[in-house]
């Protein structure tokens, strides 16, 4: 990281120096600006904006006129749905890291560093995640069709002797455990990948001087393998949460929150109400209150995960 | 590794652990794969095959059904604006980005901080989020139903990650270079452009594959701004033929097996880009 | 790897310009050509459209300015959207400087893109409208084009060409904003084969008699009710209907004028009568999350007895079944049945139609257009196709399948005629119904919590 400006390494005068530093400082201004132009414009200036519209009962006809003031807020607090909707982000958080993530682990261990074949099983493995969500909802409705003779699920299960056809996105209960299904199929290669990426940064010497010692394969794992890949999980963890709270397409294509709101997500809540209804007061509300929980996990995250990480990562 | 085991009675058991990894892995392979084969089986069939026998292998295996998609004049129209779509968010991102990632990995100026902190509050916005309050004040500028409209979007919801990426790589490109280029007379956007980018290759083709599999396969912004039909790109078409098509299972699966092909060679060209590119932008936070 | 990067890009980029110098720009015509719509699709009826006598062509004005005419609708079936392009392709030849583009839309879709298109302010000149509350809401932004003058012209020339009734619910505050052209009830449309091998042999003409039909076709080992409550709307017929038969037209009409409530007696009986049906649990697997297509199709394969929706049915029952063919000559129909103890009559309905609406901008010649639509030998030539049940004095010739004359009759004898309640009343409410009716059949929703959402959305919106 440069201290000193370019213009001041061995040249000429100090007029020279001071021409080419006001040069240079509106060449660095210039390449920022369209940058900063776009963020502040099409970032950070439509959150401030919906700050404005959320005190409104607003839908989208003509200007907003009707201030209500924290009403917007008081209500989706106190939605059932909302909650609901909060309530399923957070499962799918939870199961993602508590199923997700160990799989995608154990299996970036299992390929190790010189498996081989190993470059094929990435390939194969990564390959849903290029896949972009409309095709794996579209791909999914099918095989969790209802009717044993459209939906694959039901036609194996029904081959079992006393085993009904399962409703699957048509049931309550069985509704996020389908969905989760299908982030896990979409998702899991990116975490593996990433692990895949620690465990190569990893220098050999470590595990071979562990070995040496006469460390087993679980002191291998336990007391060095894992506590160095610590950047990388951070990041993986990091990154499912962020993923899990802000699902959208897939559950809108496979469900639209339903049936009966069973499978709502705080996205597919602000979805409807803004974009269905168009009561975009309400949406800008809901969009801030998302916000606002992305922001405080990113906060909390940041600075229960300070740890000092070995090698030299984030 | 394989050094510490060189004892003759252990290569049985250093292969038997080896076979069962090889057969989890297979066996995830397979799960992998099973969706997908199950959509093209369904899309080589005629309708009323999808009825009767909706898993067996196609025999005969209907083409023509991906004929009558391709033959659609609306399919092509899809394809070229998710096309246009995608070159004009990648080059804005590939640009914008060098520029401004160039300017923190390289000089010093006053609130360069808090501009940095700014960028990357953007990370924490997501556009999943964010897509009401971008729909108002796109409409506010006239720019829905414009594939300029998605293409901007697009843009300013990539540009902190890619910022991220590219100013690991630009901050380690070493100082001596960049004087050396100065003494040889060099003002800082020669340095910028005839040097330190061709020697940003790799990051810069990593961050273009990233866009571009992030745009290719975007549905939520082409949902929101727009209405005309002429204008929309591929995930939205698909989207939308299938809620409208949706009892003709075989044609939707064909559709869906049709605006998947591109994606997949994409990857299969630019796999090792688009991999180094999560794996930089992860690891280095 | 990333040697072949950029070769790839390079053919990208060429393949970019390419496809941008020669990919037509689609016409909305050539968009993907949706299935369902609840705009009317009934039987495949013997189409052969007489070419009915084309009138006199209209006289042109030799150098007449060129107009265009966006006009979105929702008849999707093959064999009725060709009536459609038909007419207009007549009126395009009678009139050369007019061009009439066709947006045909799924029934979902078009009603999200109507939301989003009102948002902007830019309606289509003609497009698909239910009338009622909906169509009053975009009348009170300013959005519809006010036709009164039109119908009124020449002592009410076209004004009388219709059954008043029908057109009553397209206009609002003693305006017309637009015309009908279908106007049928909802009932229910039944697969004989099936009841036969239950052992029913006559449809249920009261309420207890159809949850013993429903035992009987489960014992059968049969599917008693094909239902796409995923989509909501077809549920909420469901209740609409109870409600109708319970409380009869005084209890509507006290909730609606606020003199009474929608959380009086007679709407949460409906709720209560409703969860009698839903304890048999005589729907398809997976009911719930099931659309309206799935529900065509289950009844088009045969894998369900009955289902209690519009005269569009029947068309979009051949259209989801492999051969088109539907259930063929087992397709029959019955009226909902009385309900012991209920305030309505048993020859009440509750229904809808279809009708043209006008877009503020939509020049004179769309609304010469609708006229051309909604002539007699229009109406015919609809009827003949088995979309529609005709409004127009005249239409009902073209009427020649048996079961939607069935229809038509019930619709023409209800003295109390009740719109569909997400269409009657204003969008708000309308979502909210549909909402509350799916918590019902799910089991999460009680009769009285339900009515009490509908009552609460009442009295922010019906001020």
């Amino acid at each position: 990281m440069q201290t000193t400006l370019p213009g001041q390494s061995a040249l000429g005068t100090q007029q020279t120096r001071f021409r080419r530093r006001a040069l240079d400082n509106l060449t660095f201004a210039l390449f920022l600006a369209p940058a900063l132009v776009v963020f502040l414009t099409f970032v950070v200036y439509p959150i401030l904006q919906s700050v404005y519209y959320s005190l409104f009962n607003w839908k989208g006809f003509g200007p907003a006129v009707d201030w209500v003031g924290l009403d917007n807020y008081v209500s989706i607090l106190s939605d059932q749905i909302f909650m609901k909707a909060v309530g399923n982000g957070l499962l799918i958080v939870v199961l993602s890291l508590v199923i997700q993530l160990p799989m995608s682990l154990a299996l970036a261990l299992m390929v190790g560093r010189d498996l081989p074949g190993r470059a094929f099983f990435r390939t194969i493995f990564f390959m849903p995640y290029v896949i972009s969500e409309v095709i794996t909802a579209i791909m999914w409705l099918g095989l969790y069709n209802p009717d044993p003779e459209r939906g694959f699920f039901n036609a194996l299960l029904v081959l079992i002797p006393g085993v009904n056809a399962q409703a699957w996105l048509g049931d309550t209960s069985q509704v996020m455990a389908c969905l989760f299904v299908v982030l896990t199929w979409k998702y899991f290669g990116l975490h593996m990948l990433l692990y895949m990426a620690g465990l190569q940064n990893i220098p050999a010497e470590i595990e071979e001087a562990a070995r040496i010692d006469g460390a087993n394969r679980r002191q291998l794992l336990g007391y060095i393998t894992l506590p160095l890949l610590g950047g990388t999980i951070r990041t993986s963890v990091y990154l499912s949460v962020i993923g899990s709270l802000q699902q959208f397409i897939l559950v809108w294509i496979m469900t639209k929150g339903g049936p009966v709101n069973a499978s709502e997500v705080m996205a597919t809540y602000m979805y409807r109400f803004g974009f269905v209804r168009f009561w975009l007061g309400y949406g800008c509300a809901v969009a801030l209150v998302m916000f606002l929980i992305c922001l405080a996990f990113s906060v909390v995250y940041q600075r229960l995960a300070r740890q000092p990480d070995y090698l030299g990562g984030v | 590794m394989a050094t510490i085991y060189s004892h003759p009675g252990s290569t049985w058991r250093k292969n038997l652990p080896r076979f069962w990894q090889y057969l989890i892995l297979s066996l995830f392979v397979v799960l992998i794969f099973v969706p997908i084969v199950i959509l093209i089986f369904g899309s080589l069939k005629t309708r009323g095959e999808m009825y009767s026998r909706p898993y067996t292998l196609p025999v005969p295996p209907r083409w023509e059904n991906y004929g009558r998609i391709l033959g659609m004049a609306s399919f092509w129209t899809m394809l070229r604006n998710s096309l246009l779509v995608m070159l004009g968010a990648t080059g804005g991102v590939v640009l914008i980005c060098s520029l401004a990632a160039f300017v923190f990995a390289r000089t010093d100026f006053r609130g360069k901080g808090l501009t940095f902190n700014l960028l990357t509050l953007g990370l924490m916005f997501p556009i999943n989020v964010a897509i009401l309050p971008v729909y108002l004040v796109l409409r506010q500028m006239g720019l829905t139903n414009n594939l300029w409209g998605i293409i901007v979007v697009q843009v300013a919801f990539q540009i902190s990650g890619n910022i991220l990426i590219l100013r690991g790589f630009f901050a380690a490109v070493p100082v001596e270079l960049q004087d050396a280029a100065y003494i040889d007379g060099c003002t800082t956007f020669d340095f910028f452009w005839r040097i330190l980018l061709p020697l940003a290759r790799p990051a810069l083709s990593a961050v273009a594959a990233l866009t571009m599999v992030a745009s290719w396969n975007d549905l939520l912004v082409p949902l929101v701004l727009i209405d005309k039909d002429t204008l929309w790109t591929l995930p939205l078409g698909t989207m939308q033929f299938q809620g409208q098509y949706g009892q003709d299972l075989n044609m939707v699966a064909a559709f869906v097996t049709l605006s998947a092909v591109p994606a997949v060679l994409f990857y299969i060209f630019a796999e090792r880009q688009i991999v180094s590119g999560l794996t930089a932008g992860a690891l280095k936070g | 790897m990333s040697r072949n990067f950029f070769p790839l890009i390079s053919i990208v980029l060429i393949a970019a310009f390419v496809l941008s110098a020669c990919a037509p720009a689609a016409a909305p015509t050539a968009a993907p050509q949706p299935t369902q719509a609840p705009a009317a699709q009934p039987t495949q009826a013997p189409a052969k459209p007489t070419e009915a006598p084309r009138p006199t062509a209209v006289p042109q004005p030799t150098a007449a300015p060129k107009v265009k005419i966006a006009w979105w609708h929702i008849t999707t079936a093959d064999n009725q959207k060709v009536v459609w392009q038909k007419l207009a392709d007549e009126y395009m030849k009678a009139h050369p400087n007019v061009t009439i583009e066709i947006t045909v839309l799924e029934n979902e879709a078009f009603k999200t893109k109507m939301t989003t298109v009102m948002q902007s302010g830019q309606p289509p000149d003609i497009f698909q409208s239910w009338g009622g509350g909906v169509m009053n809401a975009y009348a009170t932004a300013g959005l519809l084009k006010d036709i009164t003058a039109d119908l009124d012209a020449n002592g009410s020339a076209w004004r009388n060409t219709f059954s008043p009734g029908a057109l009553g619910v397209y206009a609002y505050k003693g305006k017309n904003y637009g015309v009908p052209w279908d106007m049928g009830m909802v009932g229910f449309w039944y697969n004989k084969a099936l009841f036969a091998k239950a052992g029913i042999d006559k449809p249920p003409a009261t309420w207890s008699e159809l949850l013993d039909d429903v035992k009987k076709l489960k014992a059968a080992g049969i599917t008693p009710i094909a239902l796409g409550e995923g989509d909501k709307w077809p549920g909420a017929f469901w209740w609409e209907y109870m409600a109708v038969r319970v409380g009869g037209q005084a209890a509507f009409d006290a909730a609606q004028s606020r003199k009474g409530a929608f959380t009086d007696q007679p709407f949460v009986d409906a709720g209560k009568k409703l969860q009698e049906l839903v304890a048999l649990k005589p729907f398809q697997a997976g009911f719930l999350g099931a659309t309206w297509g799935d529900e065509a199709t289950a009844m088009g394969n045969g894998k369900a007895a009955m289902d209690l929706m519009g005269q569009w049915a029947p068309g979009a029952f051949n259209d989801n079944s492999p051969d088109k063919k539907g259930i063929g000559d087992n397709l029959a129909w019955f009226p909902f049945p009385a309900v012991e103890g209920g305030a309505g009559a048993a020859t009440d309905a509750l229904g809808g139609g279809n009708g043209f609406a006008l877009g503020k901008n939509a020049p004179p010649e769309a609304v010469d257009f609708v006229k051309y639509l909604t002539r007699a030998e229009s109406q015919v030539q609809c009827a003949q196709a088995g979309f529609c049940v005709p409004v127009v004095k005249g239409g009902e010739a073209g009427l020649t399948d048996p079961l939607l004359k069935l229809v038509q009759q019930g619709a023409a004898a209800a003295k109390y005629f009740q719109l569909y309640y997400d269409q009657y009343l204003p969008p708000a409410m309308g979502s909210v119904v549909n909402d509350s009716v799916q918590g019902i059949f799910a089991g999460t929703l009680t009769p009285e919590k339900a009515a009490q959402a509908l009552e609460d959305s009442a009295k922010k919106e019906l001020k």
